[in-house]
């Protein structure tokens, strides 16, 4: 059974398994005409993206999305009590039990898919039972609390909608059906008449559904907004005899305003498959007509006809609520529209640039331009001085290193051809790559997988050896470990005052092993920056490891060669354009032509 | 859809591979290229309906003890009375008295057995006979066996393949025994038609029978719209020369209106149900719609109306389903004109200012508006205005 009162009382957030941008829109604008102060909806586990856009109100916002729970720290989980299983009916099963295991403060959740096998429906609804938990579905349109809680597309995704339904303040009506469709038409005539809505839910069509009719029923009486029931029901099962039952037992004392359709399915010789799934009348025991007579004599209102029941509902002695049929808050909710790009870095407020929220003159002036980079780079304000003095010292450091390396070369090159600026600075960076410039990020990569896999150092190195490929961020052609790359020794001075030193720790502790092999199997430069990098992030910027993995796969690793490496390539464009040699061209002796045998 | 018979030929096939019975048994069909299997003569033989007729054996369409000369004959008279999917197996002599009953079905509790010692096709007669209990192990198939004196193996087999094929209802009628020796000489089973990616192809749509009666290309159509879709669709012709065809919305709303027309009197001029649900794009609607225009140009009634209705939806976009709606009544405008077709329509969800609008736009410029409302007008009040039309 839902325990209604209890979830007026919850803070909690709602997770939706997979997305329906229409039905999480209607909730977020639920929450904001409510008067909620953030979304309801906090997370959404789907995977290809780590965001989803959407609006609260006008402004646009983000929801984050993870693709398991397995990612999820625990304070994270704490907070959701309710989830929206959006997937397709064949996870239905497998992603609701993880949901149910996953989640410590979950009170439960709401199943939209249709065509779930009655079988998984069986085995949730026995697996909820004894976990405590509530699901309403599957084929649900869901659960919605006026002023509280929406669970799902129940009465409405249209913003007009929410108004219309009333959505937005509480009345004393409970409203139930297997039919999401009549379940909103139900919910308006209930609106419509003044009185609005205590709660509603859809049970779904299904033969199964997981939260029966009963349970509903019993959901109501036991909630003290609630004054009136009404129920449209269909042909097809018997949930009506248990609500009969209930009625004559007076567990249900509540009034109850109760439609069956499904008097047509008399006229056919073989009665056919409606709709619903559920909606086949078996035997006689399931036709409209027998659940109409069974809940009569329990005492409960039958309608005839369905005019007969609108006209009963609206005419019920029931406090009326006053309600705002007021368009004019959600006028200009209707005409928002997608933003083309969404940012975190930099904007236009009243005229003036802000980067990162802060006034752009402002942000100049403060801060140093290390910190600048490094807080741009990462798109947010960096809060340690460790990470500012060491980027500050790698973009000094990275700066130039001759002009035999390729993209000096190319630089050079392009710039001799008589190419402008900006040509031929982007055929230097053009040849940064995993081979040239680019092994800081694939060294970070390395140490990040060593620590979190767990590798001890000489694994490490044989699983690299097996493999036959070179460790980035080991060796270097010139220094040695009796002539050390006199780089490498200032760099790693950055980590000393820290206190866990995972990263550059795991490194020395490589280099250890690959020295042994041979003396020139340092710990290069690169190598260096990136265990260092990794360890201020992780102790001085808090960091996950997670979080470090996808650093690594944007490339952030690299950013920093790129910014400081520009000024070198700069220095040589100027340079040669102040030498003007012309067009560069080789001699044949700088060429050997080889021919291949076969 | 939901629970849907498979053939007894299928069924057979199933329960006979997992208990290890001969698999001597035969289809004659339209995919079978309706060739007649060669026979034994030595034997006697019985020739079934296979398209889920109810109580087939008191309708004449089951033929038991025929010789092989027999079978050609019979054959030939079940294609003419028009059935398609036919069955045969070897004739099992045996006393009136030997006759078991048994059936499974799925509920919430578990799976329902119903048992009895005397079966046969009287067995409704004697309800009294019947025996009932929920099994929600294996364990709790003994007491059942012992009381049908029958191999505990056998349950148990069945029951396993019942729930790994993700079965509703299994019904044997008759069991018969004779000498230890089990036969199953009449088998019904529905399958759980949502569970296809679950049995590994145990069973698939093919197996399914949805209605004994022939479907026309309409209705064809609609099935295969809805099989790839994740809307969904149905749609079932009553009468082909009705005068009120319904396009309808939602699975409870759509009954609600086809209940209106029957109690006002005319359930025998409703031409079709149907209903249309979880938000299907513009081409799908168009292509629901198109058909049951095709249907609706057929029927020779002198006047007709088209109701459109449906409740409130909840995320079925009203703006966009009626565009399909539009494009598909746009293509055969002047023979609807012609049949002085009126179309009368009323429903609610998003975007329903836009596609009303729309729909009354184009309804009144083509010479077709009989009414267009939304959803301050009772849901049953369209079927009203609509017969009045009809009736003036």
């Amino acid at each position: 059974m839902i325990n209604i009162e209890k979830i007026r009382q919850t803070k909690g957030n709602i997770v939706t398994i997979g997305s329906y941008p229409g039905i999480i829109q209607s909730i977020l604008d639920f929450d904001y005409l409510v008067g909620k102060k953030e979304p309801s909806i906090s997370l959404i586990i789907a995977s290809g993206r780590n965001y989803e856009r959407y609006f609260w109100g006008k402004k646009e916002i983000l929801i984050p999305v993870v693709s398991s729970f397995k990612d999820l720290p625990d304070e994270k989980k704490q907070n959701l009590s309710f989830f929206i299983n959006l997937s397709s009916a064949r996870r239905v099963l497998s992603s609701t039990k993880e949901i149910l295991e996953s989640l410590p403060s979950l009170l439960g959740g709401v199943i939209f898919a249709e065509n779930v096998p009655e079988k998984h429906s069986l085995e949730l609804y026995e697996f909820s039972k004894n976990k405590n938990k509530f699901i309403i579905g599957p084929s649900s349109v869901g659960l919605v609390i006026p002023e509280v809680l929406k669970l799902g597309p129940i009465g409405g995704i249209d913003v007009r909608q929410l108004i219309d339904s009333s959505l937005l303040s509480s009345g004393s009506v409970a409203v139930f059906s297997a039919s999401g469709g009549m379940t909103g038409e139900l919910i308006r005539i209930v609106a419509n008449s003044g009185k609005n809505i205590s709660f509603s839910l859809s049970f779904g069509g299904d033969r199964f559904p997981i939260t029966t009719p009963s349970d509903a029923f019993m959901s109501a009486q036991n909630d003290s907004k609630t004054k009136a029931i009404v129920y449209f029901g269909e042909l097809g099962g018997v949930d009506e005899y248990e609500i009969a039952d209930l009625i004559k037992t007076k567990k249900i004392t509540k009034p109850t305003f109760c439609f069956i359709a499904g008097s047509i399915s008399e006229i056919f010789e073989t009665p056919p498959q409606f709709g619903h799934a559920k909606a086949m009348a078996k035997n006689q025991n399931e036709t409209a007509r027998a659940k109409k007579e069974a809940l009569k004599n329990a005492g409960a209102t039958v309608y005839e006809t369905f005019p007969e029941f609108v006209r009963q509902i609206t005419n019920a002695p029931l406090e009326r609520v006053k309600t705002t049929t007021d368009y004019s808050r959600i006028r200009s909710m209707e005409q928002r529209k997608k933003a083309l790009i969404s940012t975190t870095i930099s904007k236009d407020e009243d005229g003036n640039v802000k980067i990162l929220n802060e006034d752009l003159l402002k942000f100049a002036k403060q801060n140093s331009f290390a910190a600048i980079v490094a807080s741009l780079f990462l798109g947010k304000k960096i809060k340690s001085r460790q990470l500012e003095d060491f980027v500050d010292f790698v973009l000094r450091l990275l700066v130039d290193h001759g002009p035999y390396v390729s993209g000096a070369l190319n630089t050079i090159v392009a710039s001799r051809a008589g190419r402008d600026l900006v040509s031929s600075l982007s055929s230097g960076l053009l040849t940064i790559g995993s081979r040239f410039g680019g092994a800081i990020n694939q060294a970070a990569d390395n140490w990040l997988k060593g620590v979190t896999e767990g590798w001890n150092a000489a694994d490490f190195v044989e699983h690299f050896v097996r493999q036959k490929i070179y460790i980035s961020g080991i060796g270097h052609k010139k220094y040695r470990l009796d002539m050390p790359d006199p780089r490498v020794s200032e760099i790693l001075n950055f980590s000393h005052k820290l206190s866990k030193k995972r990263f550059s720790g795991f490194a020395k502790e490589v280099e250890k092993v690959t020295t042994g092999k041979k003396a020139n199997l340092i710990l290069n430069v690169d190598g260096a920056i990136a265990a260092v990098l990794l360890d201020i992030l992780s102790e001085k910027e808090g960091y996950s490891d997670k979080d470090l993995g996808e650093l690594i796969d944007t490339e952030f690793f690299n950013a920093l060669f790129v910014i400081s490496r520009s000024v070198g390539f700069i220095a040589h464009f100027l340079d040669q354009k102040r030498l003007d040699e012309g067009l560069l061209r080789l001699d044949e002796d700088m060429v050997s032509a080889i021919e291949v045998k076969d | 859809m939901a629970r849907v018979k498979i053939s007894e030929y299928k069924a057979k096939q199933l329960v006979y591979n997992i208990l290890n019975f001969p698999p001597d048994c035969f289809s004659i069909s339209s995919k079978t290229n309706n060739k007649i299997p060669i026979l034994d003569p030595n034997k006697r033989y019985v020739i079934k309906v296979d398209q889920g007729v109810k109580g087939r054996f008191k309708k004449g369409l089951v033929a038991i003890d025929k010789k092989t000369s027999e079978v050609e004959k019979i054959i030939d008279s079940y294609t003419k009375l028009g059935f398609s999917s036919l069955f045969i197996e070897e004739y099992i002599a045996h006393e009136k008295d030997q006759e078991k009953y048994l059936s499974i079905d799925l509920v919430r509790e578990g799976k329902l057995f119903l048992y009895s010692n005397a079966g046969g096709i009287d067995i409704e007669k004697h309800k009294e006979n019947i025996k009932k209990k929920i099994v929600k192990t294996v364990k709790d198939i003994d007491e059942i066996a012992r009381y049908l004196e029958i191999d505990k193996n056998f349950l148990e087999k069945i029951f396993s393949l019942f729930d790994q094929n993700y079965f509703s209802f299994l019904e044997i009628n008759p069991l018969v025994v004779i000498k230890d020796r089990i036969y199953i000489l009449d088998l019904a089973v529905e399958v759980d038609s949502t569970a296809q990616f679950f049995v590994k192809r145990a069973f698939d749509e093919s197996d399914f029978i949805l209605e004994a009666r022939t479907k026309t290309k309409e209705e064809e159509s609609i099935l295969n719209l809805s099989q790839k879709s994740q809307a969904a669709f149905r749609l079932d012709i009553l009468n082909p020369n009705g005068s009120i065809f319904m396009l309808l919305s939602g699975g409870g709303a759509s009954i609600v209106l086809a209940d209106e027309v029957a109690n006002q009197g005319f359930g025998k001029e409703l031409a079709n149900y149907g209903e249309y649900s979880g938000n299907p794009n513009k081409e799908e609607t168009y292509i629901y719609t198109k058909n049951l225009l095709s249907l609706l140009l057929k029927s020779n009634a002198m006047k007709k109306v088209l109701i459109i209705g449906g409740g409130v939806a909840n995320f079925t976009d009203i703006r966009i389903t009626f565009k399909g709606v539009i494009q598909a009544l746009d293509e055969v405008k002047k023979n609807l004109v012609k049949q002085k077709v009126k179309v009368f329509v009323r429903r609610g969800g998003p975007h329903q200012e836009e596609g009303l609008l729309e729909m009354r736009n184009f309804l009144g410029k083509e010479d077709l508006l009989g009414k267009v409302e939304g959803p301050k007008m009772v849901l049953t009040d369209i079927v009203l205005i609509a017969l009045k039309y009809l009736e003036k």
